[in-house]
């Protein structure tokens, strides 16, 4: 057996009978789910007009929105509120990986450090991650063992736990410097400017609040019409994803404020004292005319598919163009990287719409990109 | 991953094929219809069986994912499927006969269907799923018209993939026929296996989450007096898992893994694999003990 296929069975293993049981447990978040759908497709039908009322509320609590065309813009946006020989911690952003925020900070002389300690791992080994939410799923604990050692010079031990405790003890410090925190957002609120974020380490808690300046970047299909949405969004994505409750979940609404002198609402306070919100589109505006690529919108990145996947099992995680990979990868490489080959690879199982928690068609999705990619071919 | 030029070589001569005999690959027609000798099936009719040559071709098919990307830069390659029609002829035994159980079953069922021999065309499947949709709509046409020339209303089909084909066709086509499995038509009657052993049943993709036969099939099964032996994580409808066949000609080796990824799981339920699709049967076999349904029932 090869690494990643003693890797990945110990992930599906602890995954696909816990996703189940929190299921069985809490039945009313397949009602979330439902409604989380019907959320998404209000702001996919009229996405314009959802983009500028986010913007007009994260200016209106006191943040500042920025609209991102394609990579390069959110990359000189970044670029100019970081600035250089800046200390910078990263929460695991699907959307700063698609625009190579962390390569493009480096490479302007700042420090970046990633703080979900899977992206950490990915980050030391220098290679692309696997999982949508679980990045290093393909590392076996051993392998991670031999990585911290080399990387941070420390051997951590060979339980979980001691492994854990060495990325703790790592971050902690990276943390308290930081001079800017980023992140995704897992929801957005269109009617509030809220970001929602979900986590189980506390390093987005961290991210966002500890260091004087939180930028979020995310692509514009995160949007939701109300903070109940955007909620909701969070609680469906925690549970479809198998970790649920989800330790933390995070609101911000703009910099830090207090109100508690005469009740008057003052910024900042102990909290960053600037926030950023980037929204993306990278080929998302166009793939929303598109009926059938328009459904890949829904996704909310619970990485459920991958687990449910036989191909995705089977090839070691290079299925799609990272950071998107397994069914749901394939769809996002058709849409951000206009990469239709990754779809070529699925065979139909139907699995990953069985257990979708949006009930998008991903098969039907990836037949529609496969078409594209002969066409593409017959072109030539 | 296959390159390419191999998939753009593999969509030009399969497409070219199809539109020429109906068939996806350069061998005899014979090969399809041979199995149909002396069962005194009448040609044609309003009901026909369609076996769209899926199990007949379900092998060669397995030899052709490996030789087509190999021969694809050999010039007027292409000019050597005359020679192939002519002379290279397919005889799959046990393709035979599952197909002639699956006939005789439907006559002792009183099912009157007649059958296409030499004019009944392939489906149209790897145009499908290999994602060549203008294709396989090009083809759809033609395929259409030639049931349409038969004066053909009702379809029983014995596979998931001609069966799920034909059902895209008249979701993208107009195509007035009343589609029906074998299996649909066995569900509720009077059968019997001579096969007493347990088996795990591998579910095909298409049967169980396309095309909603999932628990007719398992009805079938009880009703021949054969027992499965289920795992929720195994044989569930959400986590039972591809025999990794769809995805042999784009490649090979992931295909293979899947299959042997999936036997293994297979095992750990029960030995004897009983499954419903010619394509899971050649994928599987090789690491499994597999029969497919029509090998193990009958209603004598």
């Amino acid at each position: 057996m090869s690494d990643w296929d003693i890797a990945i069975k110990r992930g599906i293993e602890h995954n696909i009978p816990r996703v189940y049981k929190v299921l069985k447990e809490h039945p009313y978040l397949e009602d979330l789910a439902r409604k989380v759908r019907e959320g998404k497709i209000e702001v996919l039908s009229k996405l314009d007009y959802y983009i500028d009322m986010t913007m007009k509320s994260v200016e209106s609590i006191g943040g500042k929105a920025y609209f991102a065309e394609n990579t390069e813009d959110v990359r000189e946006i970044v670029g100019k509120i970081v600035g250089t020989n800046k200390k910078v911690v990263l929460g695991k952003s699907m959307v700063a990986y698609e625009s190579g925020i962390r390569k493009y900070l480096q490479s302007k002389g700042n420090e970046v450090w990633e703080t979900d300690l899977g992206e950490l791992l990915i980050q030391l080994a220098d290679e692309p991650p696997s999982h949508i939410i679980a990045p290093a799923v393909h590392m076996t604990k051993e392998r991670i063992r031999d990585l911290i050692k080399e990387k941070l010079g420390v051997d951590p031990g060979d339980t979980h736990e001691d492994i854990v405790k060495v990325a703790r003890d790592f971050l902690r410090q990276k943390f308290l410097t930081a001079d800017i925190g980023i992140t995704g957002a897992n929801a957005v609120a269109a009617d509030s400017g809220s970001i929602v974020l979900v986590e189980n380490e506390g390093n987005i808690r961290m991210t966002t609040v500890v260091p004087p300046i939180h930028i979020a970047i995310t692509g514009v299909e995160k949007i939701l019409p109300n903070l109940e949405y955007a909620m909701n969004e969070a609680l469906v994505q925690a549970a479809y994803a198998g970790l649920y409750p989800p330790t933390y979940v995070n609101i911000t609404s703009g910099p830090s404020s207090t109100g508690d002198v005469e009740q008057k609402r003052v910024s900042p306070a102990h909290g960053p004292k600037e926030f950023h919100l980037i929204l993306v589109d990278n080929g998302r505006k166009k793939a929303n005319e598109d009926p059938v690529l328009r459904e890949a919108l829904l996704c909310i990145r619970c990485g459920r598919c991958h687990f449910h996947c036989p191909v995705y099992r089977a090839i070691d995680g290079k299925m799609g163009d990272p950071p998107y990979s397994g069914p749901m990868g394939a769809m996002w490489s058709g849409i951000v990287y206009q990469d239709y080959k990754p779809a070529l690879l699925c065979s139909h199982a139907g699995n990953c719409r069985e257990v979708c928690p949006m009930k998008i068609n991903i098969p039907k999705v990836l037949e529609y990109l496969k078409s594209k990619y002969f066409e593409s071919i017959r072109k030539q | 991953m296959i390159e390419e030029g191999q998939l753009d070589f593999i969509r030009r001569l399969v497409f070219k094929y199809l539109m020429e005999d109906y068939m996806p690959f350069p061998v005899n027609k014979t090969s399809c219809y041979e199995w149909a000798n002396g069962l005194n099936i009448k040609k044609g009719g309003e009901t026909i069986l369609y076996t769209g040559c899926s199990y007949q071709l379900a092998s060669i098919g397995q030899k052709f994912d490996d030789f087509l990307p190999k021969i694809y830069k050999i010039k007027g390659i292409e000019s050597l499927s005359t020679f192939g029609k002519k002379f290279l002829k397919i005889r799959d035994e046990r393709a035979i006969k599952i197909l002639k159980n699956i006939s005789l079953l439907l006559k002792k069922a009183n099912v009157d269907f007649g059958y296409l021999y030499e004019d009944e065309p392939y489906s149209g499947t790897i145009l499908l799923e290999m994602g060549m949709l203008e294709e396989f709509k090009e083809y759809g046409k033609k395929l259409i018209d030639l049931f349409n020339s038969h004066g053909v209303k009702n379809i029983i089909t014995v596979d998931p993939h001609t069966h799920y084909t034909l059902y895209r066709l008249k979701e993208l086509l107009s195509f007035d026929v009343e589609i029906k499995n074998y299996l649909e038509i066995l569900s509720g009657k009077d059968l019997h296996s001579t096969y007493k052993e347990e088996y795990v049943f591998h579910d095909s993709c298409l049967y169980s989450r396309f095309l909603g036969m999932r628990d007719v099939i398992r009805e079938v099964i009880k009703n021949a007096g054969i027992t499965i032996k289920e795992d929720d994580m195994i044989t569930g409808k959400e986590t039972s898992m591809c025999c990794g066949g769809p995805l042999a000609p784009i490649n090979k080796e992931i295909s293979e893994k899947i299959a042997k990824n999936r036997a293994e799981s297979l095992k750990t339920v029960s030995k004897k694999v009983l499954l419903a699709c010619p394509f899971c049967y050649v994928n599987l076999s090789p690491y499994v003990e597999s029969y497919d349904i029509a090998e193990v029932i009958s209603n004598e």
